[in-house]
């Protein structure tokens, strides 16, 4: 080996030490910074896909983009008036919670975000969204769409956030299941072979007893998902040695994601 | 010089381009990595110390856009992707001497073997923090599988690259053309 080759090879192990020493925070930190310097690139070829995309399923006439108008609006007053409806039942069931010394239920504070990119690596089901510091987004916030869970924040920029999915194995969410006392944690699996992967709920008692269908919902233990999200519906149960474990499909649809909610707080 | 600068922006480049490649649901899952190939081919036709510069590069590039601090937690630490991605240039560049000579072939296949060795090294260290060993054909899938497909793409990666190298005058190029 040559002279330079040998205080080339010094050099890199110097600085690749330096890198093997920094701890979650700092990894997260230059992350960050990476993700901040690359998010005009991210928000680019975002922007290119959903126009590819928009061309391969084709172009709507003016017939029936005016048809789809017309249904929204009908759509958007029904949801109005719902609203307006549901607004009095919550104004309601706080009063009679208070009376009867609950504490009121909030609101949730929700961010909009488009996501940008899905599944950047092979071991680690994520998303990249298109909010971040600057929009009051942090670490560990709970991320939601319509139908349901999602997922949460974990590394943050500026403005992109990386959201980990329910479906990864390290996002464990504690959960309660409708009509039952039943409370467990869900979480991915370690390798899914599926664009849509199930779910685990373990950690049931052995006379759980789950039927397919059931739902299960986040029980707010944890403190970093709300209670009342729904997370799928049980498609198998099995009972175990100690303990019993359901399957889920989860309620969102992760491999169609377009938009979601991120939780930023309470109203 | 001008090629290892264009190799890092093609490092670049690819490693975006990766992020919206959509996984092949066909092969469980399997992701396409185009950013292997370019180390590799420039890991033969580089001298060491830029061959460790650019795998030093797509190996930072690799951890700070897709590994996953949980909590306080690392499951592979920031650094560990530049060690495997240095390791494996390593040896495509102990392979240089068939290069020169104008042997690709085997340079094509390591390239593909050597993209499923990060992913398979990357899985082990999950595994090990994770705890419990699962090996399931879907992980195989995905370990193999872009590994094949990166041996299928290198010969016209390749053949893209030593052009470029060709046209900016890059003097560590094989001395008998074969391409």
């Amino acid at each position: 080996m040559n002279r330079s080759s040998t205080v080339a090879l010094l050099i890199f192990v110097a600085i690749l030490g330096y890198f093997l020493s920094f701890g979650a925070e700092s990894t997260r930190k230059l992350q960050a910074g990476f993700y901040q310097l690359v998010s005009p690139f991210l928000t680019t070829g975002s922007g290119l896909e959903k126009q590819i995309t928009a061309m391969r399923t084709g172009l709507k006439s003016l017939e029936e983009l005016e048809r789809d108008n017309a249904d929204l609006r009908v759509e958007n007053r029904s949801l109005k008036a719902t609203n307006h409806a549901l607004r009095d039942v919550e104004r309601e069931v706080n009063r009679l919670r208070l009376a009867l010394n609950y504490r009121e239920r909030d609101v949730f504070k929700l961010v909009p975000a488009e996501i940008l990119t899905r599944d950047a690596s092979t071991w680690w089901r994520t998303v990249t969204i298109n909010r971040g510091k600057r929009d009051g987004i942090q670490g560990d916030m709970a991320v939601v769409t319509d139908a349901g869970l999602v997922g949460k924040t974990t590394t943050v920029s500026d403005s992109i956030s990386v959201v980990l999915l329910v479906s990864d194995e390290n996002c464990r969410v504690a959960a309660s299941v409708e009509g039952t006392r039943e409370q467990g944690i869900v979480a991915g699996e370690r390798v899914a072979g599926a664009l849509t992967p199930f779910l685990d709920l373990n950690f049931l008692s052995k006379q759980a007893n789950l039927q397919p269908g059931q739902k299960a919902y986040t029980s707010g233990v944890g403190g970093v998902f709300p209670s009342g999200l729904l997370i799928g519906t049980v498609k198998e149960y099995r009972v175990r040695e100690l303990d019993s474990q359901a399957r889920l499909l989860p309620a969102v649809d992760l491999s169609k994601l377009e938009d979601v909610f991120v939780v930023t707080g309470r109203k | 010089m001008i090629f290892f600068a264009i190799l890092l922006v093609l490092v670049f480049l690819a490693q975006i381009i990766e992020l919206f490649i959509p996984p092949l649901e066909w092969m469980y899952n399997a992701h396409i990595y185009i950013v292997p190939i370019i180390v590799f081919y420039g890991a033969m036709a580089l001298p060491f110390p830029l061959m460790l510069a650019l795998s030093f590069f797509a190996g930072l590039l690799l951890d700070a856009l897709t590994m996953q601090p949980i909590g306080t937690r690392v499951e592979i630490a920031l650094g560990w992707s530049i060690l495997v991605y240095a390791v494996l240039a390593s040896i495509m560049h102990g392979l240089r001497p068939l290069f020169i000579r104008g042997r690709w072939e085997i340079h094509c296949i390591m390239s593909g073997v050597c993209t499923s060795l990060i992913l398979l090294a990357q899985y082990l260290m999950i595994t090990f923090r994770r705890g419990s060993i699962l090996f399931t054909p879907e992980a195989w899938w995905q370990i193999g599988g872009p590994g094949v497909i990166a041996m299928i793409m290198a010969p016209l990666m390749f053949w893209v690259l030593h052009s470029i190298g060709d046209a900016t005058g890059n003097p560590f190029l094989p001395e008998r053309e074969s391409y």
